[in-house]
């Protein structure tokens, strides 16, 4: 290798990490509108915010999306995963936001960076209609009781049933849909997720399925979900001011009344979540 | 069991059909290309071609899977779901074909070979009229079975996001809290599909069989 060869390869290798940065230099913002495209990961096993209805992927994260990317002038890519996956395909940049949505944590909120919840969270059991052994949450003690695995209602269903006095077995399923059909079936006493989710399938299914009312766990709301980076910065505050749009001219509201059957109020901001 | 819903289910037969015919196809060519290597006479292509099919016989589909999504992304490759699912199964499908094809070229008869050289072919015309087609033939029965093999293991792509048979049947089936029809009709969908690829399999064995190799 002559001197001027390696001379020209350094200039050549410091262009390249050059041309490199400045690749890098866009933000997430920006190449999502260079491609005209929004990519949003989520489970589809999550009514009423993801759900198959017929084969058509309806809720009103579907709705909610639509709205924001026609507001911003963008198509919309849905990528359908198990819950599991959902977030490594955020990190492995599958997709720009997550969908979901989740419950806000705040062991969530030091990897992520949540947007203004739309939802509330609050963890509530459901039980087999007619079924007079369980009145109250507490009547769980000593049953069977399902939920959906690495979900933040089925920490709280953990945390409750040890305040019990009977042990409470608690069986982790992949999915919500899972956990109704076991207790549709009878082989789980009763299946924890959100207020928001249970209401909804209580109501569309009511000669299966009915709420156990109080709610069971601590006041808590539902996020999209989006990386913390400052690459992603430009499009979470993007996005953020787009929910708020949408919670101010009631947008949001309408699809709350379609979607849960009744709006409710939602913080702007979750700074310090009770979970 | 309505007919909306069946139409849906039949529409998913042919993403796992279509998926499991790209992947059949492309991990025949891939195992006849390994199998080559397998039996090389040069230990450079002897050794990664054993790696590869310890590593791809040996580690389970639904951890492939999950390598090819998630961690191909980290070198700047990230696949849609669906070219990762048929990646997936097509080196899986490879592996598992190379070594049935290794099997069918050991078994060729040594006078045929031989013959073919005196008659003066060379190294790839040797390969390609005498041995490979022998080898063929007498692989077709463990290839359609592993054929079978890949369509059912395709039931496991929905963890990378393609929507096929099992995950139709599944959301049908937690949309309508009616399992049993709807896996019932699945199950017979796939039997379905087999029926067709054991079927075409029959059909090559006979030409191949009556037919000049």
């Amino acid at each position: 290798m002559t001197r001027r060869m390696f001379v020209k390869a350094a200039l050549g290798l410091a262009l390249a990490g050059l041309a490199a940065g400045a690749a890098r230099a866009e933000d997430a913002l920006a190449r999502v509108k260079a491609a005209g495209v929004l990519r949003v990961g989520t489970e589809t096993a999550f009514a009423p915010f993801d759900f198959i209805d017929a084969g058509k992927h309806v809720g009103l994260n579907v709705d909610l999306f639509e709205a924001a990317a026609k507001d911003m002038g963008l198509k919309l890519e849905w990528v359908a995963l198990p819950w599991e996956g959902v977030l490594p395909g955020l990190e492995a940049g599958r997709f720009d936001v997550v969908a979901g949505p989740a419950t806000i944590t705040k062991a969530r909120m030091e990897r992520y960076r949540f947007l203004p919840p739309i939802a509330d969270a609050t963890a509530a059991l459901m039980k087999r209609t007619g079924d007079a052994d369980i009145k109250v949450p507490a009547d769980i003690a000593g049953r069977t009781v399902g939920g959906q695995k690495s979900s933040a209602q089925l920490a709280q269903l953990q945390d409750f049933a040890k305040t019990l006095g009977k042990p409470v077995t608690v069986r982790e399923y992949v999915a919500n849909t899972d956990a109704y059909a076991d207790l549709a079936a009878g082989r789980i006493a009763a299946a924890a997720n959100s207020l928001t989710n249970i209401a909804y399938v209580a109501k569309t299914r009511p000669d299966t399925f009915a709420v156990v009312s109080p709610p069971f766990g601590p006041k808590s709301y539902f996020g999209y979900i989006i990386p913390k980076s400052p690459d992603a910065a430009p499009l979470a505050d993007a996005l953020s001011a787009e929910i708020l749009r949408m919670k101010a001219d009631g947008r949001l509201a309408a699809l709350q009344v379609k979607w849960f059957g009744s709006s409710f109020d939602t913080p702007d901001a979750v700074t310090d979540p009770a979970l | 069991m309505t007919p909306d819903i069946l139409a849906l289910l039949v529409e998913a037969a042919g993403v796992t059909a279509a998926l499991g015919a790209v992947s059949i196809g492309a991990g025949l060519l891939l195992g006849f290309a390994v199998s080559a290597a397998l039996l090389s006479r040069r230990r450079p292509l002897r050794g990664p071609a054993r790696l590869f099919v310890s590593f791809f016989r040996g580690v389970p589909l639904l951890v492939q899977l999950l390598l090819i999504y998630n961690v191909l992304p980290a070198v700047g490759v990230v696949l849609p779901g669906i070219a990762a699912a048929a990646l997936g199964l097509t080196l899986c499908t490879a592996a598992y074909q190379a070594e049935n094809l290794r099997g069918g070229f050991l078994a060729v008869p040594p006078g045929l070979v031989e013959a073919a050289e005196v008659a003066g072919m060379s190294a790839l015309q040797r390969f390609w009229r005498v041995r490979a087609p022998i080898a063929f033939k007498l692989t077709l029965p463990a290839l359609v079975g592993e054929a079978i093999m890949v369509l059912k293991a395709s039931s496991l792509v929905s963890v990378v996001g393609v929507v096929e048979l099992t995950r139709t049947a599944q959301d049908i089936a937690a949309s309508t809290y009616r399992p049993l029809p709807v896996y019932a009709a699945a199950g017979a969908l796939y039997v379905a599909v087999d029926w067709t690829l054991a079927g075409a399999g029959a059909a090559l064995e006979r030409r191949l069989r009556w037919g000049a190799a």
